[in-house]
Parts: C-alpha cells; structure tokens; sequence
C-alpha cells in the first residue's frame, strides 16, 4: 500500500476523479480474460499524452511498476499489474482523432474500441481490418501491445499490418513517434518491435491505422461434417486450390452443441464438426471461389454446406462463433484457452493428439479453431475449485503447446505471451534468441519498470507453473 | 596485399575453406561499393560460418558489407570503411517447403527468379517485384524491404516475412518469429531487419508467406492529359471494388521510355497504368469498371498486349538499373507520401525540374504514394543539388519523404541520401547498439550514419 501522497500526486496529475486506490475499486483490475492475479496499487485515467508523461515520471520518482489496460480483455494476463504499482487505464482516451479515407487512415487514441472505429467509417465502405473476437470491448492500444488477431487475419493479416505510425511514451518520459503516415519512412521499423511488445518498451499514447476498403461480395458457407478428421482435412485442401478464404473457422461438435445452445444460430446439433467458410472481393470472384471451395468440401465428405442467404444470417453464425469463449463458461466453471499455432497441413493430426490428451488427462477440451492459418484455440474445461484438476489443465496444455512446437508452430498465434506463457518461450527460443529479447528491452525499459514479468522468462522463473485457484484460476 | 590483410585473409580461410576466401581484383571490384573496393570477398556455405566470420570481422574491426548479387550496393550514404565483403551466394538452399501450408524457409542468397520457377510450379508465388527483378535476392530484398508497383496488391516484404534466422556480430545466430503465418511469441524482431540495409545483422535464413499466383494478368492503360486526370484516375480506382494487383502513373516522357516510342523530349500524355488479375470472368468485369471510369474522366483505355506489358512491368521495378543503360549519370528520388498528395507533389517536382531546365520522367504508384522521380541525367550539370534540395522539401511539406535511391557517388558527400531523422533516431542508435556495439555493419550508410 502507498502512502497517501503518492496518491494525491497522481490526482495532481489527473484530477481528483481520476485515480483509484481504494482496495474495493481495486479489485477489477486484478483481473484481465484469462486469470486474477494481484491488485495493482493504484489505477490512473489520464485524458492526454502529456499526463501520461507527467504518471510515468512520477513511477519513476517512486520506483514503481507501470502497466498499461485498455479494456482487460486480454487472455495472457498482459494489461495485470503482476509486481502491483500503477495501471494506466485509457478509457478517457478513447478519442478518434481523425479520420483521413483519401489517404486510408485513422489516427486514434488507444482507448477507442476496435469495432467503434469500423463503426465510424462503415458508411464511407472502410473498416478496421483485425476483427479480435472481442472486437466490440477490446481497445486498439490493446491490439497494438498484443498484436492481436481474429477470423479474419487469414486473408488480411494481423495487427502489424494494418499499423502505420505510433505516438510512445517510453519509461523516462521521452515522447517519440515511429513510422508515418506513408509507406516506406527511411529507418529502422521501430513501429514493428512496438506493436506485440505487450507494454515492455513503451506506452502507446496514439496509433496511425490503415483503414480497408469493404468488398463488394461476401458469402458464408458452413460446411458441416459427421467426421472432425474430415474437416481438417478439407482446410489444407481449399489452400492447395489456390484459394484463400477471408475467414476459415472449425469448431467442433462438443462446441458447437454448447454455441447453439448459447446462442441459436442456426448449428446443426447432430455433427461432429462444421468449418465457417467466409469468401470476400470482387461479386465473380467471390461467386467463383465459392463454388469452388464448396466442391472441395463435398469432396472431402462435408455431409451438407449451407450458404448464409441473408445479412441476418450471416451474422447469426458469426455472433456464434465469436462468442463461442462465453458459451463455454454456461456449460464448465472454468475453462482455459489455448491459443497454439500449427502448419495447417498437420490439422488432422493435432486433433488426434488433442484427443489423446483429453483421455490421458480425463479432461474435456473444445476445439475451436481459425482453421484457415493453423491457429488452434483448445478449451480446456475444469474446475477451478479443484486444486488437483487445475494441475492437471497445465499439464495438458503443456503437452498440446509442446506439440505445437514440435510441428513446426508456435505457443501464441494471437493472444500474446504477457504473464501465461512466459515459462513457455524457452520451448520456441533459445537462449541467445531470448538474450537478444532482452537486450532489446534493456535498451528501452532498463529498469523493467514498465510491465514487469510479461513475455521474457527471467532465470529464477524457468520451468515452473504456478497453479493459483481463482476465476480463470490457472496462473 | 598488406601484411594485415593477408593475416586476416589466413584466419577466414580457416574459418570457411581457402577457397572462399577470395581477394583477386576482379571478384572484389565487382562488389565495390561508392567507389570503394573491399580487400577480400569471404563466401561462407553455412549460417554458422557466417555467424563466426561476423565474429571474427568484430573481433579485428573489420567493416563487414552483407551481399549477394549487388543489386543494392550503391544504396545509401557513402560508406566510412569497408574490409571484407560477406557474399551470401553460397547460402542457398530451400527448407520446409509445404505448397499447402503457403509457406517456405529459404536462404537468403537464393535468387528472386529462382525462387518464383521454384515454387511457381505449384501454382505459388511471392508477390514482389523489387529492383534488381529476377537478380535479386532474397535477402537483399528483405534488407532493403524492397516493393515495386506489386506492394498495390499485395503489400511488401513486411507483410510477408513470417521469420528470420541472423547472425549477429557477437557469432551468434538469433531466432525471430517463426515459420507459421500467425506467431505473436516475443518481440518481432525481423521488422528491425527488414529495410535495416544490413545495418543490424545478417540475415541467414527468411521464412516466407506464398501466394498462390492468378490465374490470369492483364494491363490496362488510361491516357491522362493532366495530373488533375491522374488524381480522378486514382481516386476512381482505389474506389472500386475491384483490387488492382499493379498501379502506376507514367509521366509522358517515362510512357514514352517505358514503351520505347521516341526521344524522352517529346510532349504527349501521361498513362496510369492497372493490372488486374483472376479467371477470364474477373478480368472482363475488371474491363467494364475500368472501361467506365475511364470514360468518365475523358482518359481513353487501352488493353496491352501480354508481351509488352511483362518487358515494360520488368522495366519499372527495375528502374534504376534501366535508365542506367539510357542516361549514365541518371539521379532517381523516391518520394514516400500520403497517397492522396502524391499529384500535388509531381506538380511540385515537374515545376522545380523545368525551371532548372533538367529533363525528368516519374514513375509513381500512385495508390501507394510512392513517387520515383528521375533526373535523367547523362552527365552531372549544376543546380542538381538545389533541386534535389527543393523536391525534398516538397515532399515533406507534404507529410512525406524524399530518399536519393540511385545517384553518381560524387553527389553523395554533398546531400544526405535519406533526408532528416525523426524523434525516434536516439531510439534507432541504441537498436544499432544492441545488434551491432562495434559499429561493423556497413558502417554510415543508413539512416543518420548508423
């Protein structure tokens, strides 16, 4: 606990309404989607880059950790202050600053949520091309830090890709601004190490985006099969045609009968998996693509695929996929999230694996996937309660990252490495790759003030998971 | 051969072998750079004797040039010092190719032609059409983050890039990303290398995204009296629902050149140029939109012929190089822009240009605000300096940047190549620190000298 003047300093800074510290207020903020952690000592919501300057010069002052929160829907433990000290909040920047379509740009704050600025530009025909499938609460500073994903990174990329410039405010309260609002700025791409850095080396205080033009066309086919092995199979097969779906989904049976239960949107509940097929573009070829793509998964034994024939419906069977986390919850007390990457080739062997595991372990895991760019999400159902059934979560979910690994893939596709994963990274990276990590974050972050305990392993942490009980429970 | 050198050259070759330790004249005048000539040329057949000559080079302070086909050489500021060029033309293997999976691992001395016969046999292709065409290689196009008219529909190495493998002057080889196409584990190292010009590390293996290549490509062009025309031209197409895969607008002199008609002199019209690509289907509904917006801005459309437009396409990535062969002396600026000023600032450029009375041709993807503006000179004349000066300028009144991306070595010392470094270059030094401390990589050519 800090003492009374460290927080009126802080009010100083944002007004008097814009710090907590009272340990009831406290208490959201331990939290981010995946675990509670601690709480932090104080949370701050400046409303201008100058305040935030002015909170990490104070931190500096008194030594303390700085972690940066958009909406906490983060599902590594990135935006939880793990060594306590003081949470940016960046509700009160949540400001579009400009919206710029001739030259394809937006310039916001990073509070503004991610489908709000799709929101603002829909009627000009742009949107904001990572669609995260918490895209109505997730914040773009959010995106920015965890270079997050979505269904739809398979044809447009992820975060990265559609990030032109930032304003960082870095530990010593230097402001710089990287990138421009133009291709090709002569440097080091300082916007490329910023974005997926998960608030090591910076705080973000604005984000130049690249905005999309909306296609013309687009179909929905759900595809729908009585064997999972088939659906996998299919996905490899739509990519050795030459197609590239703007979306490629997988959820199983188990999932699905748990989605439409949640949600009713229209999933057969008798099948042991569907792929959600999306084509985007020009109306031909979108038409083209579509007929092709359904040829391929009768070919390889779809029982039946459906086209979304409406707007409606097609956003029904979205709104399942993309709340299928929340379904879950209504069916496991405690469920944990995987986020592994794989070739999309070794689709069909994964799920064998992932059925060996759930029977090793006598644990049920969902499948739910972006198919379409190998990126798994296994949902490991427990409960949280019990201590030993926790345990043996970890372990699972060890062995299925470790799998991961051993095909060629990685242990994070889009949820980032933050708090959950950390002990995972010397699987992927050695130690001169980590050592190099470091020295990258030393040179901006020397003192680790700034989200400490995310995304590097520091020695005395190597091979140990810790199980806490708790909501998400399991780090 | 100094005493120091052939010591050097001694302990190389028991690095790598005797024989790929090579200072004869002739091998080390080929990879000259701004007029300097390195003392030998080493070509390791592996990443691990790359990491241990960079280790070496650190070791004794010997400046270190990464390179393969030295399509890039003369890039950048003038160099401080250079020893030993590091030719990765031996490293040039592919590893985990699954056309499925749309990716691939290669070495960075593999050359882009090669590479696209390679995987073009399955239908696959990596979307680039950087300078150096087909004698790039990959690494050099990583380096150099090197785009041409593609970067329209496809974006740039940025985008593809999944993972690196870089050896480092400390003899190390690091790890970056990742050979999947989604991978958000660590710091995303790569980005620092791509477009680093070698300034960092060297590069020892890419892993890539592939594309599977359209079924069909064709070019369209528009004859646009006016830059005014241009600018409806390229609002009209960025608006479409259509993606164009190339874009170009091709002053009247670079039309002229591109389609070798006549002497650069002459006046007639500017073109945008548009590729399209997919089925027969998709390009004839391509037609009909372009067909329409064309006609509303009064900017008759013609289909080029397949021959014609491949041979004038190879041209305008590989501008530089091209024009070479015409105009000795030629000087190409590349101004980077928000899309929508790149008219203005042509407008700009054309100005400054006839006043000092120096024929020019612009090459520009408009829907990328990407601008080559080449000086078309045969031998330097004054007034080049202020010139460049005030088209710099120009570009950054107008939010963007003005990089010198060829010009005769002479002109070098006298302007800097990529113009003034932002807020964030103390940041960039200490990027230059961390991956090179000794200060060995291609030493002052990059950005403020790094």
């Amino acid at each position: 606990m800090k003492s009374t003047g460290f927080f009126r300093e802080l009010a100083r800074i944002v007004g008097e309404d814009g710090v907590l510290w009272r340990p009831e207020d406290l208490m959201l903020y331990e939290y981010d989607a995946l675990s509670s952690v601690r709480q932090p000592d104080a949370v701050v919501f400046p409303r201008t880059t100058e305040q935030v300057v002015q909170i990490v010069k104070l931190a500096k002052r008194h030594n303390q950790p700085v972690v940066a929160r958009g909406a906490g829907t983060g599902l590594s433990g990135g935006s939880v202050a793990a060594e306590g000290g003081i949470v940016v909040g960046f509700s009160r920047m949540k400001q579009i600053l400009e919206i710029d379509l001739e030259n394809q740009r937006a310039r916001v704050q990073p509070g503004v949520v991610n489908l709000d600025l799709t929101l603002a530009v829909t009627d000009d025909g742009y949107y904001f091309a990572p669609d995260p499938s918490s895209q109505k609460a997730c914040t773009i500073g959010g995106n920015v830090a965890e270079n997050s994903g979505g269904p739809h990174t398979l044809a447009y990329g992820v975060t990265t890709n559609h990030v032109l410039a930032l304003e960082v405010v870095l530990p010593d309260g230097e402001v710089i601004h990287t990138g421009a609002g133009h291709w090709d700025r002569p440097g080091y791409d300082l916007t490329g190490l910023f974005v997926g850095s998960e608030g090591t080396l910076g705080i973000v205080t604005e984000v130049t985006v690249r905005l999309s033009r909306k296609p013309e066309a687009v179909k929905t086919l759900l595809a729908i099969y009585d064997q999972i092995v088939a659906a996998t199979r299919t996905v490899a097969a739509i990519t050795a045609r030459g197609i590239t779906p703007a979306a490629l989904e997988m959820m199983d049976g188990f999932t699905l009968r748990a989605v439409e239960e949640a949600t009713h949107a229209g999933y057969p509940m008798d099948c042991a998996a569907v792929l959600l097929i999306e084509m985007e573009g020009l109306k031909e070829a979108v038409e083209e693509h579509a007929d092709e793509v359904e040829a391929v998964c009768r070919e390889n034994q779809a029982r039946e695929v459906r086209r979304a024939k409406s707007a409606e419906e097609r956003d029904l069977l979205w709104k399942g996929r993309k709340n299928a986390f929340g379904a879950i919850g209504r069916i496991s007390p405690s469920y944990y999230v995987q986020d592994g990457v794989i070739p999309r080739t070794r689709l069909p062997e994964m799920l064998e694996f992932i059925g060996s595991i759930e029977k090793k372990y006598g644990l049920r895991i969902g499948n739910i996937f972006h198919a379409g760019d190998g990126n798994l999400h296994p949902l490991i159902m427990y409960d949280s309660r019990h201590s030993e059934q926790s345990a043996r979560v970890l372990e699972a979910a060890k062995e299925i990252m470790g799998r991961c690994v051993e095909m060629g893939g990685s242990i994070t596709g889009e949820h980032g490495v933050g708090r959950e994963k950390i002990n995972l990274m010397p699987l992927i990276f050695s130690d001169d790759d980590l050592e190099m990590m470091r020295r990258i974050k030393s040179f901006f972050n020397p003192l680790g003030r700034l989200n400490p305990g995310k995304l590097l392993p520091t020695g005395k942490m190597c091979g140990e998971l810790r199980v806490q009980a708790g909501a998400g429970g399991v780090l | 051969m100094t005493l120091a050198v052939e010591s050097w050259r001694m302990e190389l070759a028991s690095l790598v072998g005797e024989s790929r330790v090579v200072t004869e004249p002739e091998a080390r005048a080929a990879l000259a750079a701004d007029g300097k000539v390195p003392n030998c040329v080493v070509y390791p057949p592996t990443a691990e004797q790359v990491a241990a000559v960079l280790r070496y080079a650190a070791e004794h302070d010997l400046a270190v040039i990464p390179c393969r086909n030295g399509t890039k050489l003369s890039t950048g500021n003038p160099l401080r010092r250079y020893d030993l060029a590091l030719s990765l033309k031996e490293l040039n293997q592919i590893w985990h190719y699954e056309p499925a999976d749309l990716t691939i691992s290669v070495e960075p001395g593999m050359k882009l032609g090669d590479f696209q016969h390679f995987v073009g046999r399955d239908g696959l292709w990596l979307p680039l059409d950087p300078c150096g065409g087909a004698r790039a290689s990959i690494g050099g196009i990583i380096a150099a983050n090197a785009a041409g008219p593609l970067r329209q529909g496809f974006g740039g190495p940025r985008d593809m890039l999944l993972g690196l493998k870089i050896a480092t002057t400390d003899g190390k080889i690091v790890k970056t990303g990742g050979r999947v196409v989604k991978n958000v584990a660590g710091y995303d190292l790569g980005k620092l290398l791509i477009g680093s010009y070698g300034t960092l590390g060297v590069i020892v293996e890419a892993s890539l995204k592939l594309y599977p290549r359209p079924a069909e490509r064709v070019t369209f062009t528009m004859r646009a009296g006016t830059l005014a025309t241009v600018r409806d031209l390229r609002r009209s197409i960025l608006r479409s629902p259509f993606d164009a895969l190339r874009l170009a607008m091709l002053d009247s002199t670079a039309t002229r050149l591109v389609r070798g008609t006549a002497q650069a002199d002459e006046r007639g019209d500017a073109e945008v140029w548009v590729e399209v690509g997919g089925s027969r289907r998709v390009i004839a509904r391509c037609e009909r939109d372009l067909g329409q917006l064309s006609r509303a801005a009064g900017a008759p459309l013609e289909r080029l012929e397949a021959g014609e437009a491949v041979a004038a396409w190879d041209h305008i990535s590989d501008l530089s190089a091209w024009l070479q062969g015409v105009y000795r002396d030629v000087i190409v600026l590349k101004a980077a822009l928000p899309i929508a000023t790149g008219e203005e600032f042509l407008g700009h450029a054309q100005q400054q240009a006839e006043a000092e009375r120096i024929p020019v041709a612009s090459f520009a993807q408009v829907g990328a605000g990407i601008i080559h503006f080449c000086l078309l000179q045969e031998k330097l004349t004054a007034g080049l300096e202020g010139l460049i000066s005030r088209t710099r300028k120009a570009a950054v009144d107008l939010g963007g940047t003005l990089v010198i991306e060829h010009c005769p070595t002479q002109l070098k010392g006298r302007l800097d190549v990529w113009g003034a470094a932002g807020d964030d270059f103390e940041a960039m030094r200490k990027m230059k620190s961390a991956w090179d401390p000794k200060g060995i990589l291609v030493p002052g050519r990059f950005v403020g000298g790094l």
